[in-house]
């Protein structure tokens, strides 16, 4: 599973309010990162912030809002969030695992030309409509990565619903580790009066959120990641007798975001490439290994400049939150391979996870030797991937790899 | 090495193993008997029982996965005198 970028400071937006928040104590600068991530779910009302740091640290928070905020609710805000989720972590070095001998310069402005040529169109809050070579570009990374997954092990492909259930979110863990991100899926509740209600209501006004009143379902979700579903398929079952079983699914998943820029390098709507190991331990780990050092080669041999690193998934207000994060971090459960988007910065367009045996645990998984299973994926968020290609070669064929070009 | 720091670490261990043993060089978290979030139990347990701060530098899983390892970062970070595994 992937997961989104801290938060970009952009710096203060015109017309708006500032308010500044004092920490109750100092954070370390090497947990910035963590605080900056969380500050825009804390409440809707702010739109923007800026840490300010000096020499202890962290020491508060300038954040920005179109009306003047109450700034003691706020301040409780933002310090209880810090209290659960930031202060209790250890501070745990930085790691690149993989750095691509390719040092590129990446020019700014690549969305704005993609956007004028038509190729990209945005349609929403973190929704983009893609085109053509863009198209192309995504098949093509799509078709790199499954055959670098076929030479590595023997798969099974699927094809998932777009909907997952809210059960299999909730039984994934993911429901109290990333509530931040979910999206539910309602509709009407079936039921002549409402659609009546619904008729006379709404016959000559704008739809608005009183129409919540009229739904009763959460029992569906958009799913944030494709694993889900394969754990949930293979949910009750024994694997592992011929050797660890591979599965993999290219499909949309979805994450709320309180924040934006208007770019491919944060969406609400994107597609994934997931591929999930179930095995024994050695099994899954010597697989997400593999998997590395494939993916790492054909990221050199196209040229591409970038690093692979430790890091964690942005779980967010649970009781271990900062352990999760910790043991993440620590244990190198997690690694993302970064590419440059720009003269300052990377995305993450693609994590190498090991589960442990959690979701073996969770969802009854047992491996044929006995016990639950252990389980790793890998996840390529496959528009951040060709965009962060289209930032490194541009948009003129010519000047593509050759193997791309073809 | 400080033989205190040795059967302090296998004492917090202990109620983990569901009565398995456990030696010196075993991998606690490969052998399933805790998950992952114990690490950071793990890491509060050693600064709280011996008394010494971790830092960025220490947060190297190898220095937290067997009983070995967690007593030469304690003797490391307290300062211990360590005796030499290989005499000359």
């Amino acid at each position: 599973m992937t997961r989104p970028e801290p938060m970009k400071v952009a710096g203060p937006p015109s017309g708006v309010v500032a308010t500044g928040i004092k920490l109750s104590l100092p954070i370390p600068l090497s947990l910035a990162d963590e605080i900056g991530r969380r500050i825009l779910f804390l409440s809707s009302d702010i739109v923007d912030f800026e840490l300010v740091t000096d020499t202890a640290g962290v020491t508060g928070v300038t954040v920005y809002s179109a009306e003047p905020l109450d700034e003691s609710a706020v301040t409780r805000k933002i310090n209880t969030a810090l209290d659960i989720d930031v202060r209790p972590q250890f501070a745990t070095p930085a790691r690149v695992v993989w750095r691509s001998p390719v040092s590129r310069e990446v020019a700014e402005g690549t969305y704005e030309e993609l956007a004028r040529a038509g190729v990209v169109v945005q349609t929403g809050e973190g929704q983009i409509a893609l085109g053509e070579p863009l198209l192309e570009l995504f098949h093509y990374f799509d078709r790199a990565l499954v055959d670098l997954l076929k030479s590595s092990v023997e798969i099974l492909q699927y094809q998932y619903p777009t909907l997952i259930s809210t059960e299999t979110l909730q039984t994934a863990g993911y429901t109290s580790a990333f509530p931040h991100h979910l999206f539910f899926i309602t509709r009407l509740h079936n039921d002549i009066d409402v659609y009546r209600d619904i008729q006379n209501t709404y016959a000559d006004t704008p739809l608005d959120e009183r129409l919540l009143r009229f739904c009763r379902n959460v029992d569906y979700c958009l799913p944030p990641t494709m694993c889900y579903h394969t754990f949930s398929q293979y949910r009750g079952t024994t694997v592992g007798a011929d050797g660890p079983q591979a599965v993999t699914a290219l499909g949309k998943a979805f994450r709320f975001e309180a924040g934006y820029a208007t770019t491919m390098e944060r969406l609400w709507d994107f597609t994934i490439r997931e591929m999930v190991f179930m095995g024994t331990r050695t099994e899954v780990l010597a697989l997400r290994e593999l998997m590395m050092t494939k993916v790492f080669d054909f990221l050199r041999e196209l040229g591409l400049s970038g690093h692979c690193e430790v890091s964690n998934d942005p779980f967010f207000g649970g009781a271990d939150t900062s352990d999760r994060i910790f043991s993440q971090r620590m244990m190198e459960l997690k690694y993302e391979v970064r590419l440059p988007v720009g003269s300052d910065r990377t995305v993450a367009v693609g994590s190498f996870n090991f589960h442990t045996d959690l979701f073996g645990r969770s969802f009854g998984i047992e491996h044929s030797d006995g016990g639950p299973v252990s389980s790793a994926c890998v996840g390529f968020g496959m528009e951040r991937l060709v965009y962060a290609f289209l930032c490194q070669f541009g948009l003129d064929k010519t000047n593509w790899p050759p193997g791309v070009r073809s | 090495m400080n033989d205190a720091v040795r059967p302090r670490v296998h004492d917090f261990l202990k109620p983990k193993l569901g009565g398995h043993s456990l030696s010196e060089n075993d991998d606690i978290f490969a052998l399933g008997y805790v998950n992952s979030l114990f690490a950071m139990q793990l890491a509060r347990f050693i600064q709280r029982e011996f008394d010494l701060e971790l830092t960025p530098g220490d947060m190297n899983f190898d220095n937290f996965r067997t009983v070995d390892a967690i007593v030469r970062l304690v003797d490391a970070k307290t300062g211990a005198r360590t005796t030499p595994e290989v005499c000359p």
